[in-house]
């Protein structure tokens, strides 16, 4: 009664404090400048100083590599030729960007013009003698995605966390009442009595709210798709897999912590401990890799962590189902499933003994 | 393989943790015959019956049901339970409720719901929910769900609390009906009128068998003129022992 409010206001204050959500950008510098000024140097410091967002100056296979593994959020490359003397030439930067989170995305474009105007204006129009110079005189940004684009917003990146919330949530809250119900109301004694065995029982459950869980979840997809009007790619068939194994989960978790509650007011109680935590560890606002260490020990033992990570990798990267980041997710989801089926089953028998 | 005893127990005993709900119980149930378990409230009735049903696990002793060892997950589609509360989905019609076991029990024939609800006289009240039921209704959906794949045997806990004169007598009259067709009936009831109703009868209490026999021979052994005080008689016969 006092424990639970209290560890999750903590939770929440720890998770708000302590995340840590700097990014990071890669420079890389192939122009060619007669004299002293390095570009790309200049940038990375001015990037530094700026406070928000992290830099440092590698080559280009170093950089690719970088984004691919998530090292750093954005890769910006400078290129042509500067002379100091003559007409002013245009730089060109290519900016990269990874675009799964719109957000990151916004940060780093707003960081990396900042400190363009910076190096640009201050540091290669007093070198070339300009005064009163833009940006744009003299540099042409380019950017590009790997994952998502332009038109991503907060609810792209929230859509498949909400998708895999909903399904995980709903579900559990439903089982955990409607098993209690039977086991209070005395139809699950009658069931008992009757030839079925406890497999029958719990996978009925199973294949009827998980029936209700895909509906649910096509339900939420469509509005999402077409009147938010989201952008998705990625199979739909694999949302609702990724999805059936999430429930199947949460089914059998329901069951099994039905058996600790006598009534509705009990099982209610449940929901704070089961959901308040994972809504906030398990990647749906902030990420997992900004909470500090010992909160991601937390988040990795949380089967909405890898539900959401798989749905993201499926919807906003279109990876595919052979794809690590699908498939090491829906095993894990896999082994959360088996290990609530197990505790389900146990205690569906010896309710009645 | 037809039997002459339905139901047999030796030395059954049921523990809850360190509470003894069932003493050494030994009784045989005869086929074609309405049983009465008679006592008070705690005395073993319902333990007893679930013990029959399958639902519980004997702590010691024998029980022997239709032929089989229980538990044995075999024999329960030949026995029909019904519980003391009325065990019933409440959102669901009448008719869902009565439909659902009968496929859980994998009752094939066309009809038999149909002709269950008639037994029970629930006919136009097929497509009502449960919840909108008075508690005579629920007690005969309970029933009808207990009788819809044609049991053998019938456990009823308590049949017919909250269940008004006629429809009881009814009930009744079905029983005996069941009983020559062979059914067996375990009835568990602390109403003494209905015990005369009954082939045979045990009395418990606390657990223990405190006499056994027909209705008008218990009233012999203890000398008086009715159940009920031939019931306090071999009660104070049981504490004079102890």
């Amino acid at each position: 009664m006092l424990t639970v409010p209290i560890a999750i206001t903590l939770l929440v204050g720890y998770v708000v404090r302590e995340s840590d959500t700097s990014l990071k950008a890669a420079v890389v510098d192939e122009t060619e400048v007669a004299g002293d000024f390095r570009p790309g140097a200049e940038l990375v410091q001015a990037l530094e100083q700026s406070g928000s967002l992290a830099a440092e100056e590698m080559p280009l296979a170093e950089a690719r590599k970088s984004l691919d593994n998530g090292d750093v959020e954005g890769v910006a490359v400078l290129r042509g030729s500067v002379a100091v003397t003559g007409p002013p030439q245009k730089m060109k930067l290519e900016l990269t960007l990874d675009g799964t989170n719109p957000q990151d995305s916004g940060a780093i474009t707003t960081s990396v013009n900042r400190g363009l105007t910076q190096v640009v204006v201050k540091e290669l129009g007093q070198a070339l003698g300009l005064a009163d110079v833009s940006p744009e005189d003299l540099v042409e940004v380019d950017v590009s995605f790997v994952h998502g684009g332009e038109e991503f917003d907060f609810v792209d990146y929230e859509a498949p966390a909400l998708i895999a919330f909903f399904a995980f949530f709903f579900v559990f809250l439903l089982t955990a009442v409607s098993f209690l119900r039977e086991r209070a109301g005395g139809t699950l004694e009658r069931l008992m009595a009757a030839p079925i065995n406890r497999t029958e029982v719990v996978l009925g459950y199973m294949l009827g709210f998980g029936l209700f869980a895909l509906l649910q979840s096509l339900a939420i997809l469509l509005a999402a798709v077409f009147i938010l009007r989201i952008h998705y790619e990625g199979n739909l068939l694999l949302v609702f897999l990724l999805a059936g194994i999430t429930t199947v989960g949460s089914v059998n978790l329901g069951i099994f912590l039905s058996t600790f509650a006598r009534n509705e007011l009990q099982v209610i109680q449940f929901v704070p401990i089961v959901l308040v935590p994972q809504g906030l560890l398990s990647g749906v606002i902030w990420s997992v890799d900004s909470l500090p260490g010992w909160l991601q020990v937390i988040s990795r033992c949380l089967p909405l962590t890898y539900a959401i990570d798989a749905l993201r990798n499926t919807m906003i990267k279109g990876q595919g189902l052979a794809d690590s980041g699908v498939l090491l997710n829906a095993l894990a989801l896999v082994g959360f499933a088996a290990f609530f089926i197990l505790l389900a089953s146990r205690t569906v028998r010896q309710q009645v003994e | 393989m037809t039997t002459e005893i339905a139901i047999e127990t030796t030395g059954l005993t049921k523990r809850f943790g360190s509470i003894e709900v069932l003493c050494d119980i030994t009784l045989r149930v005869p086929t074609g015959q309405t049983y009465g378990l008679l006592g008070p409230n705690g005395s073993g009735k319902t333990t007893l019956i679930r013990l029959v049903a399958g639902l519980l696990r004997p702590t010691a002793g024998r029980l022997t049901v239709l032929g089989e060892t229980m538990p044995s997950r075999r024999i329960l589609a030949d026995i029909g339970y019904m519980p003391q509360t009325a065990a019933l989905y409440q959102e669901l019609t009448v008719g869902e409720n009565v439909s659902f076991f009968s496929r859980i029990y994998g009752v094939s024939s066309p009809g038999r719901v149909e002709e269950v609800l008639e037994l029970v006289g629930l006919t136009e009240r097929a497509d009502s929910p449960v919840y909108a039921l008075s508690g005579g209704m629920r007690q005969r959906t309970s029933m009808a769900c207990a009788l819809v794949h044609s049991p053998k045997l019938l456990l009823l806990d308590e049949p017919t609390v909250g269940v008004d004169p006629p429809l009881r007598v009814a009930f009744w009259q079905y029983f005996h009906r069941l009983n020559q067709e062979g059914v067996t009936i375990l009835v568990s009831s602390h109403v003494m009128d209905e015990a005369e109703r009954c082939d045979r009868l045990v009395l418990l209490r606390d657990g223990l068998i405190l006499a056994e026999g027909s209705a008008a021979e218990l009233r012999e052994q203890a000398g008086t003129s009715t159940l009920e005080e031939a019931f306090l008689r071999h009660a104070e016969a049981k504490a004079e022992l102890a």
